[in-house]
């Protein structure tokens, strides 16, 4: 039995606390965990609460994250609440076992501390491990901030866990930005977390010798295309649970969570798109620009997998104009999420002008200012009707000004 | 197996050999055994043969040799008794024919036409000791 | 609860944890060595079983031809599995989650040489290292066979593989095989041993005794493989007797650094009748290779002389 924890009303987290605590409170049964910057405080600190009684569990310290990944899917197979913690370099060494977690349908829980891929080598935050993980078929949530940390991972377990759900979750984080700075954070106290995340109930667990289970079978191709539907099929369903879970935090927490979150939305002309940290500065962007007359939203997918492609194409129903703003190397493409984005606007009967935007790489701040530049570009795309500049931007780049697609100047 | 539509395969592709709860699975024979369709010994891999081996209990000393070494688990042994062939798992391999220590021997390979009656009306004699030189 | 098998007819009334009608090749002696590993034991068993013949042959769905827990995630981490089911039992079992009937488990861990002398070398080091309550064997056949034959490095020196072929200008493979034993036991392992399944009462005497061994536990099988040794699919025990034989696989175990050989063949068989039988080394017997075959003769006598002299010295 593990110590209980006290905590305060409000306590000042940076964004690894605030998951290690959730994974505390959540009593996590196996943590498999190989440490990689900024990720690192988050397996740090649980195994501080594991060596002091506050979690009752084990640590297995293994030797990458490709074997912590490994025991991760063996140790849910067997029947235990697990979790592990990557960044970059780490989750990409994971990938192949990404896939296995979710095609056998065990919820582990990665804490995602968001980090650039090498080459070059870079510890700072951006999306191009989230973006690398996207197929791998788990559910993918998004924060923008360290009290949003600490509520999707312990809303994690219960989603993943649901008897409907049976999916692995990824909680992504912003590297540094938010996992080593610190703000308020509203936790519960022990009593009330475990309670909302619930005792683990295993599945087809592999220490059942009553039900002898295979995992892992191979199908080829007569069976494997039925597995991977229904595999689809359960991840697109997940949408309900996800969508329950949030009500259900809100009554208890009145935090309010939404598959697509909006701001300021209501009677905004124009609208940017975009994840993590860069949500909360585009929300102080826009409160500025509003002074100036400019009617700026800000919309973002919390639930990145499965993609709310519907509640998107609601979200900008009434906007002119969009950029989207992507964190990650597109590697000879537009940005993934201009692309998804775009796709689910498609069919609505507005036809707003969209635009992308490569910024923040590697960690590479984005300042207010960048934000109302960028802003200030939608508003003339929104008033022309029409692109006034090349589709795709680099923005807060040094050198000449990069850009892709100059619709008009091709014509 | 049918093929079933993606709405019936199981989840996670995982399969249970068992139709029912398993309690004391090291003491409960095949024969006793509630085998689900997901479990190979619903299966068959008769049609591998080329060759079959062919068991004459009259010279067996149940030595169970060919029992260990069946990579196919298709010596069917009882109470420490040699019984026969599992003909829907044996390959063919030969191997408990190789192992079988009697003279003549109890099990030998045969064309996988052969008729069983047939083969044992016309067992091989003991072999002589060949005289060491 | 080991059970305690004095001879063949006590063990034939083992019942049967691993069914036919699973896919490995007519005469594969992965096959016996794991019937007598899981029916060697009254132990409830959660096995991890690394990418190979054995995996791919043994639950292609909708079957398994497992009757007990299995589990394949992939190539190289079946050690880490193992190694994690083995925690999980003792939190489930702290926290009082743990099934009745799942009381008396041992995990096992089965990985071909690929998954085990290459690709899951560096988990499988680490698995042991942490010291993990599981056994690890590894069906040794020399070869990547599920893939279609390419050298591993446990391939032996003069073997004619997919990727190693011999040819006018190549004697086919020109390492050494690794010492996978010595390295695990160099890792501390409480318990190394390598076995052959044609010595079936020695196999199940290691396999039990690794079992039931607390900490990492490793079993290096000899694995005759008939399609990629080329010999015919009846051979196999033929086979595995030469080997054990003329000292090309000889049966020792290490338990906590202790040395223990525990088959002396009687009648030692030259390696040159061990190779003449295996279509891998048809190549060596052509005029020209003899110095390869003399050659192996000779690491082979020095390796049972280094064996003795280590059972001499760890047990004075
Ligand atoms: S090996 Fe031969 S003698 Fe021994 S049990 Fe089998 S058939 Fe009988
Ligand atoms: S021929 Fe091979 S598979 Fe068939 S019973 Fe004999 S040993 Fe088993």
């Amino acid at each position: 039995m593990s110590k209980e924890y006290v905590l305060k009303e409000v306590e000042f987290w940076d964004g690894a606390m605030a998951s290690s605590q959730a994974l505390r409170q959540a009593e996590v049964d196996i943590m498999a965990a190989y440490p990689i910057t900024p990720s690192t405080p988050i397996i740090q600190n649980y195994a501080d609460y594991l060596s002091n009684g506050y979690v009752d569990g084990e640590y297995i310290r293994t030797e990458s994250e490709h074997a912590a990944m490994s025991a991760c899917v063996a140790a849910s197979a067997a029947g235990a609440r697990v979790t592990t913690a990557t960044s970059s370099q780490g989750f990409a060494l994971m990938i192949e076992v990404l896939y296995q977690a979710s095609g056998m349908r065990l919820p582990v829980v990665l804490n995602v501390a968001n980090r650039a891929l090498a080459a070059p080598l870079n510890v700072n935050g951006d999306h191009s491990d989230l973006y690398l993980g996207r197929d791998a078929g788990w559910i993918n949530l998004c924060t923008f901030n360290q009290q949003e940390v600490y509520d999707m991972t312990l809303m994690s377990f219960k989603i993943g866990e649901h008897k409907n759900v049976r999916l692995p979750v990824m909680v992504h984080q912003d590297g540094f930005i938010c996992s080593h700075t610190a703000q308020n954070v509203a936790p519960l106290q022990d009593d009330v977390a475990r309670k909302f995340v619930g005792d683990f109930e295993a599945v087809d667990s592999l220490l059942d010798f009553a039900r002898p289970v295979t995992y892992g079978a191979q199908t080829e191709e007569d069976w494997h295309f039925e597995h991977k539907a229904k595999q689809h099929k359960a991840i697109m369903d997940s949408i309900n649970v996800i969508e329950d879970t949030f009500e259900e935090f809100e009554k208890l927490t009145g935090r309010k969570y939404n598959a697509v979150e909006s701001y300021m939305m209501e009677d905004a002309e124009i609208a940017i798109v975009a994840l993590g940290t860069t949500i909360e500065s585009s929300i102080e962007a826009a409160r500025q620009l509003r002074e100036e007359g400019i009617k700026v939203g800000i919309v973002a997918p919390r639930v990145f997998r499965p993609f709310p492609y519907d509640k998107i194409a609601d979200a900008l129903k009434n906007v002119k104009a969009i950029g989207i703003l992507d964190r990650s190397s597109p590697g000879g493409a537009l940005g993934m999420l201009f692309n998804e984005v775009t796709a689910a606007i498609y069919t609505n009967d507005t036809k707003p002008v969209i635009n992308n935007y490569i910024y923040g790489l590697g960690g590479r701040d984005t300042t207010i200012a960048d934000l109302k530049q960028i802003a200030k570009e939608i508003q003339a795309n929104a008033d022309a009707g029409k692109l006034t500049t090349p589709v795709q931007q680099f923005s807060g780049l040094r050198g000449p000004k990069l850009s892709f697609f100059d619709m008009e100047s091709s014509k | 197996m049918a093929n079933v539509g993606w709405d019936e395969v199981n989840d996670a592709a995982l399969l249970n050999p068992f139709e029912n709860s398993m309690q004391d699975l090291v003491n409960t024979a095949q024969s006793d055994r509630d085998y689900s369709l997901f479990s190979s010994f619903s299966a068959s891999t008769a049609s591998w043969r080329v060759v079959k081996p062919i068991y004459n209990s009259d010279v067996c000393i149940h030595c169970q040799n060919c029992w260990v070494y069946c990579p196919d688990s298709a010596i069917l042994s009882e109470e420490k008794k040699m019984q026969g062939i599992d003909y829907d798992h044996c390959k063919g391999c030969g191997i408990c024919a190789d192992v079988c220590p009697t003279n003549p021997k109890s099990l030998i390979m045969y064309e996988e036409a052969t008729v069983e009656d047939s083969a044992l009306a016309s067992w091989p004699e003991k072999k002589k000791k060949e005289k060491k030189a | 609860m080991s059970k305690i098998i004095k001879n063949l007819k006590q063990f034939s009334t083992a019942n049967e944890r691993l069914e036919g009608a699973h896919l490995l090749c007519p005469g594969c002696a992965h096959s016996i060595i794991v019937r007598e590993l899981v029916n060697c034991t009254d132990h409830n068993l959660v096995i991890a079983n690394a990418t190979g013949c054995m995996e791919v042959c043994t639950a292609v769905y909708p079957y398994t031809a497992w009757d007990t827990s299995w589990i394949h995630i992939g190539f190289e981490n079946a050690a880490t599995s193992a190694g994690a089911i083995a925690e999980t039992y003792k939190v489930l079992e702290r926290k009082g989650r743990l099934n009745k009937n799942a009381e008396n488990t041992k995990v096992l861990a089965i990985g071909g040489d690929g998954a085990t002398y290459d690709i899951g070398f560096q988990f499988l080091s680490g698995a042991v290292e942490r010291g993990h309550d599981f056994t690890y064997v590894c069906l040794d056949n020399e070869v990547y066979a599920n893939t279609g034959g390419q050298r591993s490095s446990s391939t032996p020196v003069g073997a004619s593989t997919t990727t190693t072929p011999a040819g006018s200008q190549s004697i086919g493979n020109k390492t050494t095989k690794k010492d996978m034993i010595g390295i695990m036991a160099a890792h501390g392992a409480p318990y190394v041993a390598q076995v052959a399944p044609n010595k079936w009462k020695d196999m199940i005497m290691k396999f039990q005794k690794a079992l039931e061994i607390n900490g990492p536990t490793f079993v290096n099988a000899m694995s005759a493989c008939t399609t990629e040794w080329r010999f015919p699919s009846h051979q196999t025990i033929t086979v595995s007797d030469l080997a054990t034989d003329s000292l090309a696989f000889p049966l020792y175990e290490i338990e906590n650094g202790v040395y223990t050989i525990n088959y002396r063949p009687k009648n030692i068989v030259p390696i040159k009748d061990y190779l003449a039988i295996q279509g891998r080394f048809k190549h060596l017997f052509k005029p020209g290779n003899e110095h390869i075959i003399e050659e192996w003769q000779k690491r082979v006598d020095k390796k049972w002389v280094q064996l003795q002299k280590m059972e001499e010295m760890t047990n004075s």
